[in-house]
């Protein structure tokens, strides 16, 4: 509004048709300037509310953000528990695949034969000595003795392992699995052999392969495997070894007595 | 493509028992030594890809492998050595004697399946 508008009292203002023209036209203009003013609240209001619309895009960015960086700290999760059970599925595999041709043949060189291939191919043994108890006589029979190409160790040279390495002994009296080396034992591993509660032998692993530098954890199941199946699957291989040959024996004995 | 068949060749029936629960979904046939897969490979004309063990009696792997890569036929097939020879120049002298890949033993399934998938990716002998 004018300042004269502000200042003079409208009856004045209205006493000659020059003041109405004047009215008139400072009413347009007031009303001109409201038209102004509108739009430029209509503008701000505009502003204001992209502003907010602003703000929310970029709260809803950040959420987002959040989300992902979540779904990616989830993704490396499943993928770390995808490895891990993947090396836990190899592991029942071995120990399943193991377990099945321990028990796969009745015939003792057979069964010796899998321990062996166990210890080269699934554990990684260079160098292991078998030690089973003799069902007469003293000391160990050393059933089979590997990788020793370059001279036998002390211990196990012969046909009878009559003691020395004080790990193997100990394993042999207490039946309990030991891994070395120790100060006295350059053994990396003294596997008891048990049938029930009997330890009938041993299996001593001297050496592993030279890219395999130490025994695992999942080495350590299939040791304990080996502890539990290669000595009865070898003593029911040797039971049903005797019991055939008996009854061959016999056989033979009732041919001859009927003179066939 | 997937192998049609896998010849599995080792001297050692236990690996042949973890290739069969490891590889269950190929067809495999398997050889004890380097002349039985020869003749494997002659009754099956369809094995795809060949799992090869170096130490075997009668004929070893590498000797297999040098019969298999002058044979014009079945030169290009794919052959991955898994051994327990793990020394550098073992390695060398595997992929030198026209191996793929070669893994050592002990080995992870995985191990084998990423190979063979790597083999199937290159594509065109598989």
């Amino acid at each position: 509004m004018s300042e004269r508008s502000a200042t003079e009292s409208p009856k004045s203002r209205l006493e000659s048709p020059a003041v109405g023209l004047d009215l008139v036209g400072e009413l347009r203009s007031t009303l001109e300037r409201a038209g102004e003013l509108i739009r430029v609240v209509e503008s701000n209001l505009r502003g204001a509310s992209e502003g907010t619309e602003g703000a929310s895009a970029s709260e809803r960015i950040a959420e987002l953000e959040r989300r992902l960086s979540t779904a990616e700290s989830d993704v490396k999760e499943l993928a770390s528990r995808l490895v891990d059970s993947e090396h836990q599925g190899g592991r029942l595999m071995n120990l399943y695949v193991a377990t099945y041709q321990l028990h796969a043949t009745l015939d003792p060189a057979e069964v010796q034969a899998t321990i062996a291939e166990i210890a080269i191919n699934l554990l990684g043994a260079d160098q292991f000595v078998l030690l089973l108890r003799r069902d007469e006589g003293e000391g160990y029979e050393i059933a089979l003795l590997e990788g020793m190409y370059d001279g036998v160790l002390p211990f196990y040279d012969g046909e009878t392992y009559k003691g020395g390495d004080p790990m193997v002994d100990q394993t042999l009296r207490d039946g309990v699995l030991r891994l070395g080396p120790t100060a006295e034992s350059q053994a990396l591993a003294a596997v008891p052999l048990r049938v029930q509660n009997d330890i009938v032998g041993a299996l001593v692993v001297l050496k592993l392969l030279d890219h395999k530098p130490i025994l695992r954890a999942e080495d350590r199941d299939l040791l304990d495997l080996l502890s539990a199946h290669a000595a009865s699957a070898m003593f029911a291989a040797r039971l049903f070894a005797t019991k055939d040959r008996k009854l061959r024996t016999l056989e033979s004995l009732v041919k001859l007595a009927r003179g066939e | 493509m997937q192998p049609r068949k896998v010849l599995v060749v080792d001297d050692s029936k236990l690996m042949h028992k973890m290739y069969e629960v490891m590889l269950r979904q190929y067809p495999l046939v398997y050889a004890l030594d380097g002349r039985q897969a020869l003749d494997r490979l002659q009754e099956n004309s369809d094995v795809d890809l060949v799992l090869l063990d170096i130490n075997m009696p009668n004929m070893n792997g590498l000797e297999f492998l040098a019969q298999l890569r002058s044979d014009g036929a079945r030169a290009a097939l794919p052959v991955i050595i898994i051994s327990t020879e793990g020394r550098e120049e073992d390695t060398a002298r595997g992929i030198e004697a026209g191996a793929n890949a070669y893994i050592k033993k002990p080995f992870h399934s995985e191990e084998i399946l990423d190979v063979i998938a790597r083999l199937e990716t290159k594509g065109s002998a598989l």
